[in-house]
């Protein structure tokens, strides 16, 4: 192990500079990455992620720095390093070192994989990818497949000046599909991609050939779709990836990374109606199995469920230690980073808009002309304005009450602190689907979720 | 969690035992490598609020087995962590489909070029900081709008890379930059604004944090005052940074890999009038102060200026060693990789439109419509495959060619392929962005437009 004595020597060297705290971050990471192009194996590849990290808090001020020369006396000099960047020595003396009485963090996994993905071979991993490549080769229009896919061991030690010793193994496995149809001249793509906190068990509640057929049903259902037209309509966005709405135009805004610089707009509005009183928000670390699992965060505390809004009221940002200290808002289990290459940040994990009282056709039904946005693709925000994007993969028109045309070419633009207010209907059929998020500390897997919603009024980017 | 308890190799002596590991064994291997030490500070009101150091390597194995390419990376330098990766990238290999035309070359020399300057040894840590406070400060009293620079900083890395295959080639360059930005966040009858500017450098000296400062807050407070966007399709300026952003968006197009997967809208259109007469794009890797520039390519194949768009007609597309050779062609030098981790792709590296001859106000005279000066969103509202695009944008409204007021948030849609078949006028400088493409500003018959 990288043991206690050594993590006690290294944390107390990097103070020497006199920072009030210090926190060790060890990772030795193994992927896999495997892609199927036509149903042949073009990519096979993965590797070992290996470093460790140093964050140093003077007052809120960071200082980190991160090599991947993890042998004893590499720490030492990264601790030497960061301690000097601050004016300090870098050297202790003997009775300086060590003292720190870890207290182990003894926190029970919140699922454990059962077919672990470094216990599974490559050719069983290319077996389920050939399934998923069957659900979508030929189907309707399709000409095109490929089939990507992704699992990651991530284990990792923080260890801090104030004791916490904390281990984790976090596990992610992932299977994409993107489709092409093609008709003549006319293309068009569909992509689908679950995953899991978990191993290949994943597999079994999704079987490999629906994703593929999800792929396929979307490019085909698009390949004939006319272009969506273009301004201020009703809006009805499809529950699982639809979260993506949430994430972008009020989950970033609600991390403290965001509220600390009052880069946010809801900065100040703790306790204050900010949305229709039918949306209650939530963040949640804590869904065995999931993709935006959290058993322990980057800085050592067990993952939380955060309420972010309570039918319409603030209730709670999303903390990580540095926004505690700057804002006086509680950790909430969200310091998260990518790897040992960034210091941790507030970021989201599992983050839904919860079921309300509709249904999907009574939202329908009450748009007289509309668009229905079924499956979302990715989107981004601007945190100090909260204007946010998103494009929509599959999209609809609704006439009367009736989902009509299919519709290609859609992105929805607005302002998150405006449309949390014109979310006017939720239905109860919540799901979650998988994204990477990218932010000031990496790119991480997020959930995002919601039942159906419909929005009174958004500005939708088409050309027609 | 184990420390890491056999001794670390360094880049080159990591390079050298695998490639002697691999000649004993007879496994033909490349081996990429990356060594980068970097230092990055951000301010925030007045003060620095994260300091950051790093010191990172690895090495990127590719083996070739019976004609199929096995990949493998490692951050460890051990030999057994070494032997390891070879070990792995030998069986990653069994498993993949051979591909034609695969092979290892002993390319010629790459070009020599400098980027790498001064160096940053003379430059202390006082300095980069003092950089990045000025950066804030002078933000912050530029307007009284102006509510605090979230986002603003500098940084710097030191890279070096290598590439080295059992074809006895042997390549290793070093590079160095320096940058520094600024996004102001202003406020004004409850509108918030944020935009910014960054500058690149291959010199510490050169960093003006003055200069990009003003032009951040110059920027932001230009976007105060917004009104709502019309809907409907109108004449539009479009500023060559925006144009160079949806040009790298797009920019998988030219790909050759994408081409012979079918994934390319340009397939078979070699020869091809593609885009107004008044377009001529290349991809140079050569220029010294590109931000992509590079002396040889991922596979260590020599850096060379490309033509892809000859005034209008589709003249090449970019290739790496095995997708030339099966599109009949050679390499252009555009083996792609992203970092020890990725796999050997095809990509661009300073892509940009050439300058045309019209300037200014000739662009646009009497123009009413659009000034289009960004666009956000484009890693899911822009689609290689099919060329069209759907995004979050910025700009002006203008009136007979003059800018009226700044564009609440809005969105732009169309087809990058009828974008540029409709350029109608090209202004004669070339404007870069952040990520190393550039264009000319432009002027189109038609953009549709999402707003109110």
């Amino acid at each position: 192990m990288l043991n206690e004595t050594l993590a006690a020597e290294v944390l107390s060297l990097a103070r020497t500079g006199g920072a009030d705290f210090a926190e060790l971050f060890a990772e030795d990471t193994v992927s896999t990455t495997l892609r199927l192009h036509q149903g042949e194996v073009k990519d096979a590849g993965g590797g070992n992620l290996f470093g460790a990290g140093l964050r140093l808090l003077y007052g809120t001020r960071v200082v980190y720095a991160y090599t991947n020369d993890v042998t004893p006396q590499g720490l030492r000099d990264l601790a030497g390093q960061v301690a000097r960047a601050r004016g300090g020595a870098g050297e202790v003396g003997r009775e300086g070192t060590g003292g720190l009485d870890f207290r182990r963090l003894e926190a029970r996994p919140l699922y454990v994989a059962r077919e672990h993905p470094r216990q599974t071979g490559v050719r069983e991993k290319l077996a389920l990818m050939r399934r998923a490549h069957g659900g979508a080769a030929g189907a309707g229009f399709v000409k095109t497949v490929d089939v990507n896919y992704l699992d990651r061991m991530q284990r990792v030690l923080i260890a801090n000046s104030e004791g916490v010793w904390a281990e984790d193994e976090r596990v992610w496995t992932r299977m994409t599909v993107s489709a092409i149809a093609q008709d003549g001249t006319l293309r068009e793509t569909g992509y689908y991609g679950p995953g899991a906190g978990q191993g290949l068990e994943f597999f079994e509640t999704v079987p490999p050939e629906q994703i593929g057929a999800e792929a396929a049903r979307i490019a085909n259902a698009m390949l004939h779709a006319g272009y969506a037209p273009a301004g201020k309509l009703p809006v009805v966005i499809g529950n699982e990836f639809g979260g993506v709405i949430f994430h972008e135009a009020c989950g970033h805004i609600l991390e403290t990374t965001a509220v600390e610089k009052s880069a946010s707009v809801f900065a100040d509005r703790m306790g204050e109606r900010i949305a229709h009183e039918s949306v209650t928000a939530i963040d949640d670390g804590t869904l065995p199995g999931s993709w935006g699992m959290v058993t322990v965060d980057d800085e050592g505390m067990p993952g939380e469920r955060t309420v972010l809004i309570e039918q319409g009221v603030l209730k709670s940002f999303m903390v990580d230690r540095v926004g505690e200290l700057k804002t006086g808002h509680k950790r909430t289990g969200s310091g998260r980073r990518q790897n040992y290459t960034y210091a941790p940040a507030s970021r989201m994990r599992s983050t839904f808009i919860d079921n309300g009282r509709e249904t999907p056709q009574s939202l329908i039904s009450g748009v007289a002309h509309g668009i229905y946005a079924r499956k979302m693709g990715g989107g981004s925000v601007t945190p100090g304005t909260g204007d946010y994007n998103f494009a929509v993969q599959e999209a609809y028109m609704i006439r009367n009450g009736e989902i009509a045309e299919p519709l290609r070419g859609a992105s929805l633009v607005g302002n998150g602190a405006q449309d949390l207010l014109n979310i006017v209907g939720v239905a109860g059929d919540l799901s979650l689907g998988q994204g990477m998020c990218g932010s000031v500390s990496g790119s991480l897997p997020t959930d995002v979720g919601q039942p159906h919603i419909l929005i009174s009024e958004i500005t939708v980017g088409g050309r027609a | 969690m184990t420390a890491q308890s056999e001794p670390q190799l360094s880049l080159a002596e990591a390079q050298a035992y695998l490639l002697e590991r691999a000649r004993t064994q007879g496994v033909t291997l490349e081996v990429y490598g990356e060594r980068g030490t970097a230092t990055s500070v951000k301010a925030y009101g007045g003060e620095v609020s994260e300091f950051k150091l790093s010191t990172r390597q690895g090495v990127g194995l590719r083996a070739l087995v019976r004609g199929a390419w096995g990949y493998s990376f490692t951050e460890n330098l051990s030999r057994p962590a070494l032997d390891r990766a070879l070990d792995s990238a030998v069986e990653n290999a069994e498993l993949v489909q051979p591909e034609p035309a695969a092979a290892l070359h002993d390319w010629p020399p790459p070009p020599a070029l400098d980027l790498y300057g001064e160096g940053l040894s003379g430059v202390t840590v006082e300095q980069k900081v003092q950089v990045a406070l000025n950066l804030d400060r002078v933000a912050r009293e530029a307007d009284p709008r102006v509510v605090s620079v979230p986002y603003g900083g500098y940084q710097d890395g030191d890279l070096q890379r290598l590439v080295g295959n059992s074809a006895g080639l042997g390549r290793e360059e070093r590079q160095l930059y320096a940058m520094q930005y600024a996004y102001p966040l202003v406020s004004e009858a409850g509108q918030n604004k944020m935009q910014g500017d960054w500058q690149f450098t291959r010199e510490f000296t050169e960093l003006d944090p003055t200069r990009t400062a003003l032009s951040a807050v110059e920027k932001a407070a230009a976007l105060l005052g917004a009104k709502p966007a019309p809907s409907g399709t109108f004449p539009a300026v479009i500023t060559g940074e925006c144009l160079a952003q949806l040009l790298m968006l797009f920019s998988p197009m030219f790909s050759g890999k994408m081409v012979e997967e079918g994934k390319s809208p340009l397939a078979g259109r070699l020869g091809e009038q593609v885009a107004s007469p008044l377009v001529t794009l290349v991809d140079d890797p050569t220029l010294p102060r590109g931000l992509n520039s590079r002396a040889f390519d991922a596979e260590g194949c020599p850096s060379v200026p490309l033509t892809l768009i000859a005034a209008g007609t589709l003249t090449a597309f970019l290739h790496n060693a095995a997708t030339a050779a099966r599109a009949g062609t050679g390499s252009t030098g555009h083996a792609d990789r992203h970092g020890i981790q990725g796999t050997v792709g095809v990509g661009p590296s300073n892509l940009f439109m050439q300058a045309g001859q019209t300037d200014g106000p000739a662009l646009a005279p009497g123009l009413t419509g659009l000034r289009l000066t960004d666009v956000s969103g484009g890693h899911a509202g822009a689609n290689p495959i099919t060329g069209d695009f759907s995004l979050e944008a910025q700009g002006f409204w203008l009136e007979e060619g003059e800018v009226a007021h700044p564009l609440e948030v809005f969105t732009v849609a169309g087809n990058i392929l009828d974008l540029l078949a409709g350029i109608e006028a090209a202004g004669s400088e070339v404007h870069w962005t952040d990520y190393g493409a550039g264009a000319p500003d432009v002027r189109v018959n038609a953009l549709a437009v999402g707003g109110a």
